[in-house]
């Protein structure tokens, strides 16, 4: 008889202080060597603080870490590093203007140097390729896809001999093939004998990949690390959001939540209540082609008062560009766009706000929040923006109104001055939904809503969308999880090549969905 | 409130450290350290009139910091405030030519618009050009400092030559004493008035404006306030122009106060000065005010550094090049020293 392997990675008691906000409390758990494990539980949670504790990055108030039975230095990378702990981050940090193979230089040995672009890429190519990384090597960061970037960003993990790897929310950004990809690479990395820690929020996501759950919630250790075969869904999201909250949801969201039905959406069907005259209106909208994605090729769409119509397509397929030419921030080769009646084609986006368009952008931490600017601030911006720059404002009062604000979105903050990017990834979402969701929304453009939020905030965010549609707003859903498209959209568009190719009414067909999304020749009406 | 005074408290920190390393410097190069920083105190604060001699600099330093602190709250790295100083004295002197024999309660104001004007001139074209087609706003402000250098020797060489000057340095008619807002000493009540205006609306601007709040989102993330209908240039240019015509202004109290003419090369370092000060106070208004009394009093005492301590005057232009160092190098050491709390960065 054998002693049991020793743990991979082991947290004893570790407790996190940020001044008065409490985000890790006396975690204990152990992970065993060469499985997957998940850790799960709600934003503000303490995943992300668990895994920069274990990656060197923050400092642990209280407590020890161990890697293969030996205790590391805390609050160093480099000794964690040199443990062998790598960590993927949930927004990922490779530099923009670099080629993937100086990236895989740079992050691979921290040094500079005098190199060929030809040497690095030789010594780099057989790398990703060993994790089914299909790149140009000689191609720059800011061009790649995203699911590449992060395939980078792991590639440049094991180049460092990573023993444990932490990924961050890495399905979070990734459409469902590639979350597919991104498993096959994980359990890869198993048989090779790597221990890896995903952080995810979705429970089939877990079910479909880890060995062990571990479960956080307010920043303690509520069970785990449990052997999957043990645990159901049901009782995974009991778990996750705690039992006094679980018997809130009703059975709808449950079962959306836990992401285990049938794959045949019942969808909304409110279209009854889709009356009036449309509130978005494109005609044969085109726009001129630029670096920042797919350009639309003579869209038209049209949504009504009372209506969700969720934008279903693989991503990279002009879902961005409509964002963007609804804003104004696209410039149309051709076409009109009405917005409540009124002609906007060639309105600024000031203008269509004061609509009432309200946008809920892809890139959360770029174009949604400053990240260095106070709460209050991001939340006010909006309503600052109408009306003379010049006016007299009173910050404490507008401080009160985001207090208000916030919380009515239960949004975990410590105050109103704290910076934006001190928040959890959820909490952020929230507070920009806090600001586009107003009573004066007459069309909310909703990208992604939910990437990121734990299964209270997603049903939190869903309900808040219900909601301004039966108030009569128009919601225009952009989303790459097919299951929430299905869920809450009243009729379905899928856009391909910056076309749109299909539209489709409730209940959904997944199948015919999908090959809207990825054949031309599949035009299908219900 | 808290976070304001911990900027205040750090950035002490951040000069006292400056100072003893500059009292080392000077240890090691021979003279004696303690007489130099009591020289340095004595001749900016403690000597009788010492006060009212470092307002005389402060107040001018203060309203060009306050302008520098609102391009940079807007992230726009305006270096160009000795240039924009340098237009706006030449714009008034120009006026003062043109205006000659009118009544003082006229043309004074008169003056004082016409250097804000030409400040903001001087401010508009680095300003257009970042705006709309990108253009470094570092390279092209710091380039119009030299331009503006070079204007401000023609002027007082060519159109606006004093004809019996010494000939020593180049410089303009002297403005009629009718004009002037202030004696040779520099300090009168108009002076502490356009101080404390440009103080107070400046403040009001920062904090209690919809501008305020979205000129300084826009300078840390110009893409979010894109996305909620702003018009970046808009906050950009007037940013821009605030800064400019501040400088300006205080160009033009340097003309119409202390100097009573413009000369070339005259007070060179103002606008580093002045960007320090802002940096200093970390941007914030009053902060600025402070720190300008600070380094007034510096400005004063390196005039009786020489008789003091037996000092070169230029030592004073080490202990600012020293404070800069400390305080543009942000310095996790002292966070963490303090514990001033929150996530590095
Ligand atoms: N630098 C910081 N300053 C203050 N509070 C912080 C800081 N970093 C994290 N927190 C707080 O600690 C708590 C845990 O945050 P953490 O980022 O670990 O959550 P998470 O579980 O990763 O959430 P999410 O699913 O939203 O990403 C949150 O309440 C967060 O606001
Ligand atoms: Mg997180």
């Amino acid at each position: 008889m054998s002693n049991p392997p020793k743990p991979a990675l082991e947290c004893r008691d570790v407790t996190v202080k940020f001044g008065d906000v409490t985000a890790l409390s006396d975690v204990a758990v152990s992970f065993a060597p060469g499985q997957i494990h998940a850790v799960v539980g709600q934003n503000g949670a303490g995943k992300t603080t668990f895994a920069r504790v274990a990656a060197g990055l923050v400092q642990p108030t209280a407590g020890a870490v161990d890697v293969m039975g030996e205790e590391i230095r805390t609050g160093h990378v480099s000794q964690s590093r040199a443990a062998g702990v790598e960590l993927v981050h949930q927004s990922f940090a490779l530099p923009p203007s670099f080629t993937v193979a100086e990236t895989m230089e740079f992050g691979a040995t921290g040094k500079g140097g005098i190199y060929s672009r030809k040497s690095l890429a030789e010594k780099w190519q057989s790398h990703l390729a060993g994790l089914d990384v299909q790149v140009d090597l000689n191609r720059r960061i800011r061009d790649l896809p995203i699911e590449t970037q992060q395939g980078i960003e792991i590639a440049r993990a094991l180049v460092m001999d990573a023993r444990v790897l932490i990924l961050d929310e890495p399905t979070a950004v990734l459409s469902p093939s590639s979350i597919d990809m991104l498993f096959a690479r994980v359990r890869r990395l198993k048989e090779r004998g790597v221990t890896v820690i995903l952080i995810l929020h979705k429970i089939r996501e877990v079910l479909g990949i880890a060995d062990t759950v571990t479960v956080l919630r307010g920043g303690r250790k509520v069970e785990g690390p449990l052997p999957i075969a043990e645990v159901s869904a049901e009782r995974l999201a009991n778990l996750i959001v705690g039992d006094a909250i679980a018997k809130t949801l009703d059975r709808h969201e449950r079962d959306a939540l836990v992401g285990t039905k049938s794959p045949v959406g019942e969808g909304a069907g409110h279209l009854e209540n889709a009356k009036g005259p449309s509130v978005l209106s494109m005609k044969a909208v085109s726009t001129r082609p630029d670096s920042e994605g797919t350009a639309l090729d003579s869209v038209d769409l049209d949504i009504r008062p009372g209506e969700i119509v969720g934008i279903a397509g693989v991503e990279g397929n002009g879902q961005k560009t409509l964002v963007r030419a609804i804003s104004a921030l696209a410039d149309l080769a051709s076409g009109s766009i009405r917005l409540a009646g009124n002609d906007v084609t060639g309105e600024p986006l000031a203008a269509r706000r004061a609509i009432g368009l309200r946008i809920i952008p892809f890139e959360r931490n770029v174009e949604g929040l400053s990240l260095t600017s106070s709460l209050w601030q991001n939340w006010s911006a909006r309503e600052l923006l109408q009306g003379r720059l010049l006016r007299l404002i009173r910050p404490s009062a507008v401080r009160e109104a985001c207090d208000r604000s916030l919380k009515d979105w239960s949004v975990h903050y410590h105050n109103s001055a704290q910076k934006a990017g001190s928040l959890s990834g959820g909490n952020a979402q929230k507070v920009i939904l806090a600001r586009e969701v107003d009573r004066e929304a007459r069309l909310i453009i909703a990208a992604q809503p939910t990437r990121g939020l734990d299964i209270g905030a997603t049903a939190f965010v869903w309900q808040a969308l219900r909601q301004a549609r039966d108030r009569g707003a128009a919601i225009l859903l952009i989303s790459s999880d097919l299951d929430e498209l299905f869920d809450i959209s009243d009729r379905v568009v899928v856009m391909l090549s910056g076309q749109v190719n299909g539209e489709f009414r409730a209940p959904f067909d997944i199948a015919s969905v999908g090959a809207a999304m990825t054949d031309a020749a599949a035009r299908t009406s219900a | 409130m808290k976070d304001s005074l911990t900027t205040v408290v750090r950035s002490l920190i951040f000069v006292a450290f400056a100072l003893i390393l500059c009292a080392l410097v000077f240890q090691f190069a021979g003279y004696n350290a303690l007489t130099m920083l009591w020289a340095v105190a004595d001749g900016a604060f403690l000597r009788s009139g010492a006060i009212e001699q470092s307002l005389r600099w402060a107040l001018p330093l203060f309203i060009t910091a306050v302008g520098v602190g609102i391009s940079f709250r807007a992230g726009f790295f305006n270096i160009g405030a000795q240039g924009q100083f340098y237009v706006g004295a030449i714009c008034a002197a120009f006026a003062a030519e043109a205006f000659k024999g009118g009544p003082a309660f006229l043309v004074i104001p008169a003056l004082l618009i016409s250097g804000m004007l030409g400040g903001a001139l001087w401010a508009l074209w680095p300003g257009l050009l970042r705006l709309r087609s990108g253009t470094d706003e570092v390279i092209t402000t710091l380039m119009g400092n030299f331009m503006a250098g070079l204007l401000l020797v023609y002027v007082t060489s060519g159109p606006l030559k004093d004809p019996s000057g010494s000939g020593q340095q180049a410089s303009s008619r002297p403005l009629d004493a009718a004009y002037r807002i202030s004696d040779s000493l520099g300090l009168s009540p108009t002076i502490i008035a356009i101080a404390a205006a440009v103080g107070i609306l400046m403040w009001l601007l920062v904090n209690r404006t919809a501008f305020g709040v979205l000129a300084s989102l826009a300078g840390r993330n110009g893409t979010m306030v894109e996305w909620q209908g702003a018009r970046l240039w808009k906050l950009g240019l007037s940013s821009f122009l605030i800064s400019g015509a501040l400088a300006g202004l205080a160009g033009t109290i340097e003309f119409m106060g202390p100097n009573g003419r413009i000369a070339s090369g005259f007070l060179p370092a103002h606008g580093f000065t002045a960007i320090l000060i802002a940096l200093v106070a970390n941007l914030s208004v009053l902060g600025t005010a402070a720190a300008a009394v600070f380094f007034g009093g510096l400005a004063s005492a390196a005039l009786y550094l020489p008789i003091m301590a037996g000092l070169p005057a230029a030592a004073i232009d080490i202990i600012n090049a020293a404070i800069a160092l400390f305080i543009t190098a942000r310095s996790k050491l002292v966070d963490r020293v303090l514990r001033f709390g929150g996530r590095p960065s």
